[in-house]
């Protein structure tokens, strides 16, 4: 098992660092002068040499790199260019609406997920099965931020049950701070519950039909034990797999939704990194949400490693 | 009163009736041996004495257990009777285990649904029960999983799972088919002193009637849903009334009529071998270590001649199948040269000259190409030789006629073939661009005996008529004594002995050969002791 983890482990940061050079590369060697870049079109050559020169841009390409990766590592993330702030404090605050969002969307599709697979699987081909495989084929049709519109004018707009964006911060209590994240997480959760749920189904249906589930038949299991102390477990492998695939959308849909919702998180931060071509700002939020899709894959991987102990060996 | 009596059982799936009136009687302590072909209905019969027939299956009749009529049972009871009462255990053990739970938690789950004990005294059970199953606590702790034990080991998990409350009767549903002849020889031994020490009447379920010869009481043959003769096995055995059941008999002991491989044969090899190695790389145990090489096959060399049949026999895991891909050129090697004809086998005119059929003949057709154009696919070996045309179709109608189809057939597709034409469909493939070499492996092996006689009298008849040469793989030792001039012996990726057929069987002089000879089930010796004893 421990040869496992420190294998996942050394796969983490190798992961890390190639992704790091990509960015870097992507963003400060390939197209041009980011300083120019930033400026936009109409800047004039003095403005532009001393932001190269704020930037440290005239420095060879690989002494950049470093100052910038030891920077990531102390904590110094810069300065924003459109701010004039730390990037660090930027991060940092609005870590504090992206990341609780993300939890409340993953524990919100994964727990209607597998109740709605689950349902689905054990009552095969009946009028649950059928709706729950309807509701999920749209569920993964519909683009999440039209969807998300949809809850805006249904429960914002008609029922006024929630307000229509905004996000009051933790400071006014802890069910004010959820209440506004719920329609937000139902939105990012939608597609992610329809495909996890179809999934979680054929997983599991596909698991029913296998020879040990007769052996434990056999043995005297009544149906309902077979199901949860046998296929269970074996039919999750999968489900983790789309899982931690599913992350990565996850966090590329907070970037719409939290825009739609005015929720200041990191999806907005970029967003409007881009806009104003703060590339400082940019490639900071991007190396953030790259850590943690590849922290999020590592987990899933320890999680295979207890799930399936085939894969502790060799691997 | 008897142990098991099962009276005028009937099952329909839907409107398909599957079995038509089946009556079986067990006694305590005693092995009832059912015996048929796939689709009689033998494994039917078990699970519905289990009560696990398929959902949608209609049942009829009595299955009375100790008097108590099985059939009347809710599900509640029935569960109350599975692994209690009667015990079960299946064909194939690779994937009969859950393998995400140890062996332990497997074994004492037994206990743990039937009786009210704590965790720690059903481990305790189920650590007596794998020392019955012959796995000692010192090498198979209860902390192991499934995928760590091989096939036999995993089979005998799965006994002590059904034997771990000392149940009243056994069903064992083909317990050794996907096993080793050394280790089939091994599980039966241990069924057979299970059944004498717990006074255990035993189900045995097999496609093999030298098995049920060795190890029965009692036998049942069954065909098509009904039990077509029955009786104390001696008696049935030195006695078949039934065609059905004298025409199993004559197809298990089969041996096809051929006329052999010319005289001067051994002056022109066709297919000669040197030294072959082939290595594989098996994944690295650390981020860090360098990854590990397994030799398949270790130095093998070997001859075969002009319309000779050549056997490979081995256990699973010897190499046999690594080295029929080298001879195939279908894998590098490591080292040693094949040569086909006095040419380097990667090179395409050798690839011209063979062809191979391999075991499933589910698995190795494009299920949406018509038989003719799987069976026209070899002549891209040809290149611009292929024929065309009408010339193309004549050949693929030709190669049809010759293994026994009618040329309509080619506008089919595969699923309208049973197991036993789709092994003539593959061997018409084989034919067609007229190859010296035939590799069959294991191409029999997953044949009913009566199809599998079949099929072996065609190959003899071709391998006569065209002088072809065949190499004939195969884990069925009384299979390739049929069949094949010579024979070789591979255990652990090398051979180790090789001889005339005839001479290798009556006088083995390795080892190994010795252990293999002795494990096979065979009908002949069976029916002679028995002879013996009557």
């Amino acid at each position: 098992m421990l040869t496992f983890v420190a294998g996942r482990f050394v796969s983490l940061c190798l992961s890390l660092i190639v992704a790091s050079i990509v960015i870097f590369i992507v963003i400060e060697v390939v197209p041009g002068d980011p300083a120019a870049l930033m400026l936009g079109l109409n800047a004039q050559p003095d403005t532009i040499a001393a932001l190269r020169d704020q930037l440290g841009l005239d420095a060879p390409p690989f002494i950049r790199y470093f100052s910038w990766i030891f920077g990531l590592l102390s904590g110094d993330f810069g300065i924003s260019y459109t701010y004039r702030v730390p990037v660090s404090d930027l991060i940092g605050d609005r870590l504090w609406v992206s990341v609780p969002l993300a939890i409340y969307a993953l524990l919100l599709s994964t727990i209607v997920a597998f109740a709605a697979g689950l349902l689905a699987a054990i009552r095969r081909n009946s009028g649950a099965d059928l709706s729950i495989m309807g509701v999920t084929q749209l569920g993964v049709a519909v683009p999440n931020f039209w969807f998300a519109m949809l809850l805006v004018l249904v429960f914002a707009i008609w029922l006024r049950w929630f307000s229509a964006g905004g996000f009051p911060g933790w400071d006014a209590g802890f069910w004010p701070a959820i209440k506004a994240l719920t329609l937000p997480a139902i939105a990012l959760a939608l597609p992610q519950a329809s495909i996890l749920a179809r999934v979680m189904r054929s997983s599991l249906i596909d698991t029913l039909d296998e020879d040990y589930i007769r052996t434990a038949r056999a043995k005297g299991l009544t149906r309902a034990q077979v199901l949860w102390r046998h296929a269970l477990r074996n039919a999750l492998i999968p489900v983790l797999t789309i899982l931690g695939l599913q992350f990565s959308f996850l966090l590329a849909g907070a970037i719409v939704i939290e825009n739609v919702f005015f929720l200041p998180g990191l999806g907005r931060l970029v967003f409007q990194g881009i806009t104003q071509r703060d590339l400082i700002v940019v490639k900071s939020v991007v190396m953030i949400l790259v850590f943690a899709v590849i922290l999020v894959t590592f987990l899933v991987d320890l999680a295979y490693g207890a799930a399936d102990p085939r894969l502790r060996k060799n691997r | 009163m008897k142990l098991l009596s099962v009276r005028d059982l009937v099952l329909d799936i839907g409107s398909t009736p599957i079995l038509g009136g089946i009556d079986l009687d067990v006694d305590a302590g005693q092995v009832l041996g059912i015996v048929g072909e796939s689709g009689s209905g033998k494994s039917m019969t078990a699970l519905a004495i289990m009560g696990l027939a398929p959902t949608g299956a209609r049942l009829g009749g009595k299955i009375l257990l100790k008097g108590a009529d099985l059939a009347g049972h809710t599900e509640a009871e029935m569960c109350a009777v599975r692994g209690g009462e009667i015990g079960m255990i299946f064909q194939e053990p690779m994937t009969a285990l859950n393998p995400v739970m140890t062996i332990g938690d497997q074994v004492a789950e037994t206990v743990l649904v039937h009786q009210k004990r704590s965790r720690a005294e059903a481990r305790e059970i189920a650590g007596q029960t794998l020392e019955r199953v012959e796995l000692p606590q010192s090498r198979f702790p209860l902390n192991r999983y499934p995928h760590e034990l091989s096939g036999g080991q995993r089979q005998r998990v799965v006994i002590a799972m059904a034997i771990a409350l000392r149940p009243a009767l056994l069903i064992a549903d083909e317990p050794t088919t996907a096993l080793d002849v050394t280790t089939q020889a091994q599980i039966l031994d241990l069924l057979a002193r299970l059944v004498d020490e717990d006074g255990m009447g035993m189900i045995l379920i097999t496609h093999d009637l030298a098995v049920v010869a060795e190890h029965a009481d009692r036998i049942a043959i069954m065909r098509a849903g009904e039990i077509v003769e029955r009786g104390p096995a001696t008696k049935l055995l030195l006695n078949l009334k039934h065609p059905y059941s004298k025409a199993l008999f004559e197809a298990s002991n089969h041996v096809p009529a051929r006329a052999g491989p010319p005289k001067n044969a051994s002056d022109e090899p066709i297919l000669v071998a040197r030294d072959v190695v082939r290595d594989y790389v098996v994944p690295r145990t650390s981020p860090f270590a360098r990854p590990g090489r397994f030799r398949a096959v270790n130095k093998v060399s070997l001859q075969l001649n002009r319309g000779e049949n050549l056997g490979l026999v081995g256990e699973s895991g010897c190499g046999k199948s690594t080295l029929a891909r080298a001879i195939l050129a279908l894998e590098p090697l490591q080292g040693g040269q094949i040569f086909l004809q006095d040419r380097p086998v990667d090179a395409p005119e050798a690839r011209r000259q063979m062809q191979v059929v391999f075991q499933d003949p589910y698995g190795s057709f494009n299920p949406r190409h018509t038989i003719a154009r799987s069976v026209a696919e070899p002549f891209h070996l040809l290149g611009a030789a292929a024929p065309a045309g009408s010339e193309r179709a004549d050949r693929v109608a030709l190669a049809l006629k010759e293994v026994g189809l009618d040329p309509k057939d080619g506008q089919k597709f595969i699923h309208e073939f049973s197991g036993g034409q789709r092994q003539r469909v593959a061997i018409a493939r084989a034919l067609i661009i007229s190859p010296a070499l035939i590799i069959l492996d294991e191409a029999v092996s997953a044949l009913d005996v009566s199809i599998r006689a079949q099929i072996l009298d065609l190959l003899a008849e071709l391998s006569d008529r065209l002088h072809l040469s065949y190499l004939f793989i195969s884990h069925d030792l009384n299979v390739v004594r049929a069949v094949t001039d010579r024979v070789l012996i591979m255990k652990s990726g090398e051979i180790v002995e090789e001889g005339e057929t005839a001479q290798v069987f009556n006088d083995p002089q390795n080892a190994y050969t010795r252990e293999l000879l002795a494990s096979a089930p065979s009908l002949d010796e069976a029916i002679a002791r028995r002879l013996k004893h009557a």
